[in-house]
């Protein structure tokens, strides 16, 4: 294997991981309290902050998953990047505007990061996506196993 | 090209099994919890059609802002709510586990509520390193018999009574303050209260 697709490859790994670990920790918790740090934010009415703290530790862990084992990796890293895009977004504007958030609600109450922390954070984890879906699938993801047999 | 398909959908269906796995294997971690509480951090009578459990922090802002809620509800629905109030002093707050304490302490003396609108009226004044000064002051200002409200600052069963609540928050995976349980349903902070809270109870009233 190239180095290009051995870092393909732990990336893929390692956002499928991420993303599991921040979908599992906010999925068991209560939806109330995500979307708590979701209303803090300030950019979604409170009537869409709690189907929404419902729904994305859902979509995290879907895509997580796909992405650990490599089931349409390609499409997972590009709806990954899609949902770290909007996570940049949505902390960008909570930095611009000055608004106070102890915690950026990504990993529910398992691991508390700083706005600050988590745009640089996610920042790796858009670059990761990148590299992930600009790829060819790695020997050892199911998506080879499907295509040609493993 | 019929293997690749079944491959395919087998994959997808790993991906979905593993997900709900997640969910189940870190949702087992939640424990019940009690919803009581020494009779007089009770409000309401008993036989209410609503319960409102409420764990708080005397020293959290958020906590105080939702007074203004919760005193709306009393006004609006009256009888028909029993509320119970839980203590859940958060770590990071220095003094809210010492005020939860004379606020225990006073409540047996028969003077919880009004202990706990003086906490909440005036954060700003006690929340410092003179906290127990100002601590005392409101017991004087309550009349309490202080000989005994500081004999029972002092007993360990009042610090333990805070340190059950705390535990049954911990239990309900209680993460923020004010987290409210209206008839087992959460809501977390005064603006959950205020624009969830309410519409539920209605419904709830309907039943």
């Amino acid at each position: 294997m190239k180095p290009r697709a051995i870092v393909a490859m732990a990336g893929r790994v390692f956002l499928g991981a991420v993303l599991i670990y921040a979908g599992a920790s906010k999925a068991a918790a209560p939806a109330e309290e995500f979307a708590l740090v979701i209303g803090a934010y300030d950019l979604v009415p409170a009537s869409i902050a709690l189907p929404l703290a419902g729904l994305l530790p859902w979509l995290e862990l879907l895509v997580g998953w796909a992405l650990l084992l490599g089931v349409e990796a390609r499409t997972a890293s590009a709806v990954a990047g899609a949902m770290t895009g909007v996570f940049l977004a949505a902390i960008g504007s909570v930095l611009a505007r000055g608004i106070q958030i102890p915690n950026c609600g990504c990993f529910g109450e398992a691991m508390h990061f700083t706005p600050a922390h988590a745009f640089l954070f996610d920042s790796l984890m858009a670059a990761l996506c990148w590299i992930v879906f600009t790829a060819e699938p790695d020997p050892l993801s199911l998506d080879s196993w499907s295509q040609r047999g493993l | 090209m019929r293997d690749t398909f079944s491959r395919r959908i087998a994959s997808y269906v790993l991906v979905a099994l593993l997900s709900g796995l997640s969910v189940l294997a870190a949702g087992r971690a939640r424990k019940p919890f009690s919803p009581d509480a020494p009779d007089f951090r009770k409000k309401g009578p008993a036989a209410a059609k609503i319960l409102i459990v409420e764990f708080s922090d005397f020293q959290c802002p958020a906590c105080r802002y939702a007074e203004a809620p919760v005193r709306q509800i009393f006004t609006v629905y009256g009888d028909k709510v029993r509320f119970v109030f839980k203590h859940f002093p958060l770590r990071m707050h220095e003094w809210a586990k010492p005020a939860a304490v004379a606020a225990e302490c006073a409540g047996r003396q028969g003077k919880f509520w009004e202990y706990h609108d003086r906490l909440y009226d005036r954060q700003d004044e006690w929340t410092n390193p003179k906290a127990d000064d100002f601590l005392l002051g409101y017991a004087q200002a309550e009349k309490l018999d202080l000989k005994a409200w500081q004999a029972c600052r002092l007993n360990p069963s009042a610090a333990a009574a805070v340190a059950a609540d705390q535990k049954d928050g911990e239990n309900a995976w209680v993460g923020s303050t004010p987290t409210f349980f209206i008839n087992g349903r959460r809501f977390v902070g005064a603006k959950q209260l205020a624009e969830l809270g309410t519409l539920f109870m209605d419904r709830e009233l309907k039943k």
